[in-house]
């Protein structure tokens, strides 16, 4: 029937429709630090299957190939891709990049830790090291109010300075969180993942160690967002959304053929 | 039984089937490692009493699909777990309802840091499923080994088919089925491209001008059932007027 064809052609119409809003939103996050784009990874459904392959066609000869058609196209995953983003020099102490696989961990006002790629802490009133949202990185560091400058070591080892003394002391150190499948974490948006079934249990380390990356201080994480390669996408994803929509006035076409003809 | 309509009937149902086939072609066009289906016609002769009684002779037309195994574009995605065969190998995948083939090589870890697809079933290696490690920097070498931080973990079994259109059925989920009539063997020269995907092989413009074409057949063969309907109600009324 042709409106099985009309059937298929509105899986490909949605499938390449859900892909634009996937590019819609890296595209609007090109621009957010630590931010990892997600790809939309697209299946083919099930298969009718007529004549089946390698059925008898009779007694001594079996049909080589079968007659199988299918039902179109769905989206089955968008997968976070954690490549590195662009480092961008700040000057800054206090902005941290993981180079490497990790996560700073945070803890949410929820009570739940929070992990992020987004590493530009500040201290709150109290001294300790939070993010933009102000959630307080864990383990918990405080910077004492009379430092005059910070130095955050490879391996996350946080120290100051303070006036009148020589030696710099060691105010704690950052740990990171690596997963055995991060592209399985949920994103809870403000730069935030959660820890899920599918990305297995974290496991936390000093920085620059057991396959974790090592921490670089006065830099910022871009996105990992390729505007140019989101943009050939999208002009795609718009044409194969128009050949899709061809289909259904095709099969329209044909289905009026058929009334033609019994009229 | 008039046979002219009976054939013009088998033409458009096989029209419409290509249609169905052509709009999952073009549904799929952003799959990865999807290969098109071209549906084939053949022609078949029924109820023929002998072989000069042509008056009996039905000729119609009947489908077949196979899977077109050509190669799609090679899409650079710099992701570890992207890999993609150059060649004509596929990666061997156990499903909970055996063992599955596929071209799609859009992989991911699960919890328990074993390679999967994303549907969640296991990809196969030289011993089985594959763990990696949690431990760095994953590189996949053309030959399929993988290596955590300079140690190899695994290989991934590439096979291969003499003729796979004759080999292997669509099962959904960009997966392929065996059907039994070759047993697959041993990669001989395909490579494996760490970092790439393979789109699907559908090149939409060759499917909207087979789409126009098939279009245009199915037409003129309604006109074919117009003229027949039209011929036969004049023979009934000429008949019906004598009597």
């Amino acid at each position: 029937m042709p409106s099985r064809a009309l059937l298929t052609a509105a899986t490909g119409m949605q499938v390449q429709q859900q892909n634009v809003d996937n590019i819609a939103n890296n595209l609007a996050n090109a621009s957010t630090a630590g931010f990892k784009r997600s790809r939309l990874e697209f299946q083919d459904l099930l298969y009718q299957n007529m004549r089946q392959a390698g059925g008898a066609a009779n007694a001594s000869t079996n049909l080589p190939v079968g007659l199988q058609i299918g039902l179109g196209a769905r989206s089955v995953a968008s997968a976070r891709l954690f490549t590195q983003g662009d480092f961008k020099q700040t000057n800054n102490s206090l902005d941290v990049v993981i180079q490497g696989s990790g996560f700073f961990q945070v803890r949410q006002t929820n009570g739940d830790l929070g992990y992020t790629r987004d590493g530009q802490f500040r201290p709150n009133s109290q001294g300790q090291l939070v993010n933009a949202q102000g959630d307080a990185l864990e383990p918990a560091i405080t910077i004492p109010t009379e430092a005059t400058s910070i130095t955050i070591g490879k391996d996350g080892t946080v120290s100051i300075t303070v006036p009148g003394q020589a030696n710099a002391q060691n105010v704690g150190q950052i740990q990171l969180a690596i997963f055995p499948n991060p592209a399985g974490l949920e994103a809870l948006g403000g730069n935030l993942y959660k820890e899920t079934g599918a990305s297995g249990q974290a496991t936390v380390g000093a920085p620059d160690a057991n396959g974790i990356g090592a921490v670089l201080s006065g830099y910022v994480e871009g996105s990992n967002v390729n505007v140019v390669e989101e943009l050939v996408t999208m002009i795609s994803a718009q044409r194969i959304y128009e050949t899709n929509s061809k289909v259904i006035s095709t099969a329209d076409r044909m289905l009026g053929t058929i009334n033609q003809a019994v009229s | 039984m008039n046979y002219g309509l009976y054939t013009a009937f088998l033409g458009m149902r096989a029209r419409q089937r290509t249609l169905d086939a052509q709009a999952n072609n073009i549904a799929n066009a952003s799959t990865t490692g999807f290969k098109a289906e071209r549906l084939a016609y053949s022609t078949f002769e029924a109820d023929k009493k002998s072989l000069s009684d042509r008056q009996s002779l039905v000729t119609g037309v009947a489908a077949t699909n196979a899977i077109d195994f050509s190669t799609g574009t090679l899409q650079q995605t710099d992701a570890p777990l992207d890999l993609a065969i150059n060649g004509d190998g596929f990666f061997q995948i156990q499903t909970p309802r055996g063992v599955r083939y596929t071209r799609a090589g859009n992989f991911s870890m699960n919890a328990s840091g074993q390679l999967v697809t994303k549907s969640g079933d296991l990809v196969v290696g030289e011993r089985g499923g594959i763990t990696i490690p949690n431990q760095g920097q994953i590189s996949i070498g053309e030959d399929g080994s993988i290596n955590v931080e300079g140690s190899t973990v695994d290989k991934l079994k590439i096979v291969r088919f003499n003729n796979p259109t004759n080999a292997l059925s669509q099962d959904g989920g960009s997966l392929f089925v065996a059907n039994g009539t070759q047993a697959p063997l041993p990669n001989t020269d395909s490579r494996v491209l760490q970092g790439s995907l393979e789109s699907s092989n559908i090149n939409p413009i060759s499917e909207m001008v087979a789409m126009i074409n098939n279009n245009r057949e199915f037409e003129s063969m309604q006109k074919s059932v117009t003229l027949l309907m039209n011929d036969l109600g004049r023979k009934i009324s000429g008949e019906i007027g004598r009597l």
